[in-house]
């Protein structure tokens, strides 16, 4: 990037490493411009800062009295370091499902160089090491830096046209939605790499692109080749849900007869089978007509919870009871208990 | 810009020069790994135009007594610059600095101290300046090198 020019002169003040904060100009913004106030130092001193060093000598004259003499001042200027870093941020696979659309997976672009940078993305749905090919439908960023793709507001990535632009250690999320295929398998994965390339070159470290660098020096591709890549993973997950209810009923009499004042116990049991996990799983029952529920006799895997709609996972609504049981993995089950009195 | 600092680089010196009987000239030399084309790296000192963060730097400081007397209590100061870490000397008989040139010692001598009020040893990134004393004299026509290492922020 070529967007800052030293004035003659400006060299000599010294350039202490100050934030950089480089919004460009509005017709920028809409191109994906990301602006984040930080300081340099992670990623080094600023491109275009020149670097001067001078000594001094002092010693005694002969006659008495003291001298001193300043060198010349040899100045360095530090070009443009172009480097870039690829990161999922999914802690693993996605969870999907065959036949599904827009699935996404997120990856964080950071700017590793010290110079303002626009970064060329592609994202690659043919590599090695999965089971099945996503089909990768679009990229998109996170214009609005929600952190969470919001479909209709995140700015759709078109290569070359809006390239994000990236101050010196400014990073950007970056989801890649893809479509899996029908055919796919439960427990099968597919695999997605996220690829960043400096839109002012790339190769071996080392290379030099003349004078294209931030402050009028050259840029030169760091240790990262100015290129990067990292994989996310879709994972086919065919978790299913099976509730088992039952009852016991202790009448008045230390029988089992369903007669007024019988107390009958409800049980219901939510097994996951699959793979994968569901998550937000919920148990929901009403009290059947011509009973009552017995206040404070709701469970949760043995353990009590308030009738109270509050902190704890469960509640009586009044015509029934509610209860969450969060994320549940293949394989696990959840019991929830509650009674109710025959009227 | 180059011409600028071609310029001044000229004028600085030779302004201050005309009434010293000492002079002193600072080079910078970066340090290259060349690889050649059987794979074998040599390194090489260039004199850089331009660097990167991470580039390493010699720093070469030449004196000269060009007057007709010696010149004791002879001291070469070099304050590290702002973009730069200090990464030692070879050149012996040097102390440090690690507040901006207040005070100066050997660097095991010298602490830094925290915000918090705990203290710690200066580590050689600490180093704010260098500065040689000679004991001797600098004779009358004679000279020498000071060399020390940097790396670009």
């Amino acid at each position: 990037m070529r967007d800052l020019r030293l004035m003659p002169g400006c060299g000599f003040a010294k350039r202490k490493s100050r934030l950089r904060l480089r919004c460009m100009a509005a017709s920028a913004l809409a191109a994906g411009t990301l602006c984040a106030a930080q300081a340099a130092h992670a990623a080094g001193t600023p491109a275009g800062t020149i670097i001067n060093n001078s000594a001094t000598a002092t010693y005694d004259l002969p006659s008495g009295g003291q001298d001193s003499v300043t060198s010349n001042i040899v100045s360095l200027t530090v070009d443009e370091l172009l480097d870039v870093s690829v990161a999922s941020t999914d802690g693993g696979d996605v969870a999907t499902f065959p036949g599904a659309a827009n699935q996404v997976l997120t990856f964080r672009v950071t700017n590793a160089g010290n110079g303002n940078e626009s970064f060329v993305l592609s994202a690659l749905d043919t590599v090695g090491g999965d089971d099945f090919n996503p089909s990768a439908t679009s990229i998109v960023i996170d214009s609005n830096g929600s952190g969470v793709y919001d479909p209709g507001i995140d700015t759709v990535y078109v290569a070359g046209a809006n390239n994000p632009l990236l101050a010196p250690d400014a990073s950007v999320l970056i989801f890649v939605l893809s479509s899996i295929p029908a055919g796919a398998a439960d427990g099968q994965r597919g695999r997605v790499d996220l690829l960043a390339v400096a839109a002012t070159g790339s190769g071996a470290p080392g290379t030099t692109f003349a004078g294209q660098g931030q402050g009028g020096g050259d840029a030169v591709v760091g240790a990262t080749g100015a290129d990067a890549e990292d994989d996310g993973f879709y994972a086919v997950s065919a978790a299913s849900v099976a509730f088992v209810k039952s009852a016991d009923v202790v009448d008045p009499f230390g029988g089992a007869t369903r007669v007024p004042g019988s107390i009958i116990t409800y049980r219901l049991v939510a097994s996951v089978s699959g793979s994968g996990s569901l998550a937000n799983l919920r148990i929901a029952d009403a009290i059947p007509a011509g009973s009552s529920f017995r206040a404070g006799t709701i469970t949760l895997e043995g353990a009590p919870l308030s009738d109270a709609a509050d902190a704890d996972a469960g509640e009586y609504t009044g015509s029934g009871i509610a209860v969450r049981l969060g994320t549940v993995a293949a394989g696990a089950a959840r019991t929830v208990t509650f009674q109710v009195a025959i009227d | 810009m180059k011409l600028f600092l071609t310029l001044l680089a000229f004028l600085l010196p030779s302004a201050a020069l005309a009434q010293n009987q000492v002079s002193l000239t600072s080079e910078v030399f970066v340090e290259r790994t060349v690889t050649d084309a059987n794979g074998v790296g040599r390194v090489s000192l260039e004199a850089p135009g331009v660097v990167t963060p991470g580039d390493h730097l010699v720093f070469v400081l030449s004196y000269r007594n060009n007057g007709a007397a010696p010149a004791s209590d002879f001291v070469v100061s070099n304050p590290i610059p702002d973009s730069v870490v200090f990464d030692g000397t070879d050149s012996p008989g040097a102390v440090y600095s690690v507040d901006g040139g207040r005070n100066w010692g050997a660097l095991a001598a010298l602490t830094i101290r925290a915000a918090d009020g705990s203290s710690r040893p200066a580590a050689l990134a600490d180093v704010t300046g260098v500065r040689w004393r000679f004991a001797q004299a600098i004779a009358a026509g004679s000279g020498g090198q000071l060399r020390f290492r940097g790396i670009v922020k």
